[in-house]
């Protein structure tokens, strides 16, 4: 092969290797945990879920503001521990903006309807079905919760139940953005 | 400087030419030994070795080489076996990263740190396998450019070194005529399915030239099959997760658009006289298949809240190894759960004093009523549990959301009690009934009344739940393409070998040379038999001129 064509068959070559290579590699580096909400990332959309009383809702409702999404289920005892904590913290942060939704872990309506009945709780409880929400924020335990700024990115990611001074300096990183 | 590499016979052969392109008559330094010729590629120069090598040429030349392949072929391999001493992560339902440590300990924690729980996903792995197909693309083009064009233009006379030198050689003085010699060997080669191109005192016959491009058609293949593997990688082409359906129920398939409905299950166990002796009384599946139905989802798909608008698709009876497929989707039988779980009761209520018996009522457990008359009295639902249990502060909870012990909590009004009720807790289940004590934390109320099931047809449990392996592969068949190729790429370099031999008579003396690629215990043994039927004495070991290989 003449050495011009020889050296454009070698280039050729070479380049298409680099680009699959590379292509074949770059997903082993960053594809595994692509789904899985981080920090820093953005939260998982849902749309139309309802909350107690039926009405729907969807997570872009709340753009633009800080939102604290809290995965709970009545059987799950330190997610019933920090309720209160959690009542509390949107008491006094509401006026700010602050949104609580707090999304049962695919109970049936009596459980987390009887469940309720025991707590003064002013924010909104959302009702997950088939773990559908669940999965796609790829929970490992419960309880879990996720900060949200108003840049609609994740601040922080909490696992296991909270207390309120740490609910409050959450919060307070929130309202900063 | 520029080499003199002109051959006697006139033709100018590019550097580094061991073998005169046009005579076959040995250059350079093959020129000066005495030994078999090197054969490989007929002599043509393999590659223009540039005095600097740029960062191509090395970067070639590195993937070019065997030794290099052999290498990281070794390396794949010993890398591959890590792989297999600790279960992969991608083995798993549910995966925990803490498997490993719990099970293994140190060398478990340790395997999953480096990675080597998902081995063959891992960047290092990927590479290894891509420098391998790398160097499959190189080494071939490297060496088939070469070979077609030697092969190609072949010249039918050759030097007398060319053929003395040969691995299998044979000279003689003839009688006769050079022309008719050489008319009849080319005849009885042509017998042996030679194609002979003969000039007038000197033939080549060649027969199974396709047989070389065996191994390089046995590479294509394997650099499809490696596409393929890697193509497996792109979004979409490849899904491997598992369902849980209950009877009567619908379950979207995550990630699709799809949602799985199971119509009914139905597991058939072996009678004891099917069964050996050792495993007479125990439950052995015999055949175990779900009447299943797939939907398109087309609204509300991803809502938690609104229903979602679905429409049926395909319908089958899944079994072990008999999938529901539609459009590359899969559904395989893979497990199921018959647990029996309470779905509804109808007890009655039994007042103890006066032996009265009221009832049964309907009590659905998942969807109960508010409120129940039940003869004279009224039962109010206070609450109910699915999982009751006692929890670390003494508060009646739920251990999880399933309806393994159900519980319920009654106010029961009616005669001959207050005004306000009286409460009565119930499960529904005897032996929780027994473990949490009913009787006690009814009080005297155990004393008055008491709900329970009387006849087991009174009982309804929920349907068994199936668990479908839901797959997509849609690189699968590109993998066979690529075996498929590669098969028949081994079947051609195999079963047959290439082979040449050359003869010249010049004036009553014949020169004759052969070669082949493999077998040549084979090629003597032909050549030998050609000669002797043109009447030469010949015996295949006198043609051996020695050589590495045998």
């Amino acid at each position: 092969m003449k050495g011009r064509e020889r050296k454009i068959t070698q280039i050729v070559i070479l380049i298409g290797i680099l680009l699959l290579g590379g292509y074949a590699v770059g997903t082993t580096l960053f594809a595994s945990d692509g789904d899985k909400p981080k920090i820093g990332g953005r939260p998982p959309a849902f749309e139309n879920v309802a909350d107690i009383e039926g009405k729907l809702h969807s997570l872009d409702d709340y753009k633009g503001k800080p939102v604290i999404i809290n995965f709970w289920g009545t059987f799950c005892p330190p997610c019933v521990a920090e309720m209160p904590a959690i009542e509390r913290q949107y008491q006094k942060y509401k006026d700010q903006g602050l949104v609580v939704l707090a999304i049962n872990l695919s109970e049936d309506d009596i459980t987390v309807r009887d469940f309720l009945k025991r707590f003064d709780l002013s924010y909104t409880i959302l009702r997950d079905k088939n773990r559908m929400i669940e999965r796609r924020y790829a929970l490992r335990s419960y309880p879990t919760t996720f900060f949200i700024g108003r840049d609609g990115r994740i601040m922080d990611i909490d696992v296991g139940g909270m207390a309120d001074e740490e609910i409050e300096q959450y919060i307070l990183r929130l309202l900063e953005t | 400087m520029f080499e003199n590499t002109k051959c006697e016979c006139g033709h100018q052969n590019p550097p580094d030419t061991t073998l005169c392109e046009s005579c076959g008559k040995p250059l350079g330094e093959e020129a000066l030994s005495d030994r078999p010729l090197e054969m490989r590629y007929d002599g043509v120069a393999r590659r223009s070795q540039k005095k600097n090598p740029n960062l191509i040429d090395r970067v070639w030349n590195f993937f070019s080489s065997v030794k290099v392949a052999v290498v990281l072929i070794v390396i794949t391999l010993i890398g591959a076996t890590f792989g297999t001493i600790y279960p992969q992560e991608n083995t798993f339902i549910n995966f925990d990263p803490s498997y490993y440590e719990e099970n293994y300990g140190l060398p478990g924690k340790i395997y999953y740190m480096l990675g080597l729980s998902h081995t063959y996903e891992s960047w290092w792995f990927i590479t290894l396998l891509v420098m391998i197909g790398a160097s499959l693309v190189i080494c071939s083009l490297d060496r088939v450019l070469p070979l077609y064009r030697a092969l190609s233009k072949q010249q039918v006379r050759k030097h007398i070194q060319f053929l003395t030198r040969q691995r299998v050689t044979y000279a003689a003085d003839l009688d006769g005529d050079d022309e008719e010699w050489t008319r009849k060997l080319g005849e009885l080669l042509g017998k042996k399915r030679y194609r002979v191109t003969a000039e007038k005192t000197a033939l080549l016959a060649e027969k199974n030239r396709f047989s070389r491009w065996g191994p390089y058609i046995n590479h294509i293949g394997l650099i499809v099959f490696l596409l393929a593997v890697l193509a497996r990688a792109i979004p979409g082409w490849q899904m491997d997760q598992y369902v849980g359906v209950r009877e009567g129920e619908a379950v979207p398939i995550p990630e699709t658009h799809y949602y799985v409905k199971n119509l009914d299950f139905e597991v058939e166990y072996y009678a004891d006289d099917e069964l050996p002796d050792r495993l007479k009384g125990t439950l052995r599946p015999k055949r175990f298949v779900t009447k299943a139905e797939l939907y398109v989802c087309e609204a509300n798909c991803g809502s938690t809240a609104l229903e979602p608008v679905l429409r049926k698709v395909k319908e089958h009876d899944i079994l072990v190894n008999d999938p529901l497929e539609y459009k590359g989707l899969k559904l395989y039988q893979f497990d199921y759960d018959t647990t029996p779980r309470l779905k509804a009761i109808r007890p009655v209520l039994t007042d103890l004093k006066s032996g009265e018996t009221y009832g049964p009522f309907e009590l659905s457990i998942l969807e109960p009523e508010p409120e129940y008359e039940v003869g004279p009295y009224r039962l109010k639902l206070i609450t109910r549990f699915l999982d009751f249990t006692v929890n670390a502060s003494g508060e009646p909870a739920n251990l999880s959301n399933q309806p393994n012990a159900p519980a319920f909590l009654f106010l029961i009004q009616g005669p001959d009690l207050p005004a306000e009720g009286e409460t009565f807790f119930y499960f529904p289940i005897p032996t929780d009934r027994e473990r949490f004590g009913q009787d006690l934390i009814n009080g005297e109320m155990a004393e008055r009344f008491d709900i329970r099931v009387t006849d087991m047809a009174n009982v309804e449990f929920t349907g068994d739940v199936s668990y479908l392996n839901v797959r997509v592969d849609r690189a699968l068949p590109y993998v066979f393409v690529g075996a498929f190729i590669s098969l028949i790429g081994l079947v051609m370099g195999f079963y047959w070998q290439h082979r040449r031999v050359w003869l010249r008579i010049d004036d009553g003396r014949l020169t004759l040379g052969a070669h082949t690629n493999k077998n040549w215990y084979g090629l003597r043994s032909e050549v030998a038999a050609v000669l002797r039927a043109a009447g030469l004495e010949a015996d295949p070991k006198s043609l051996d001129n020695g050589g590495r290989n045998k």
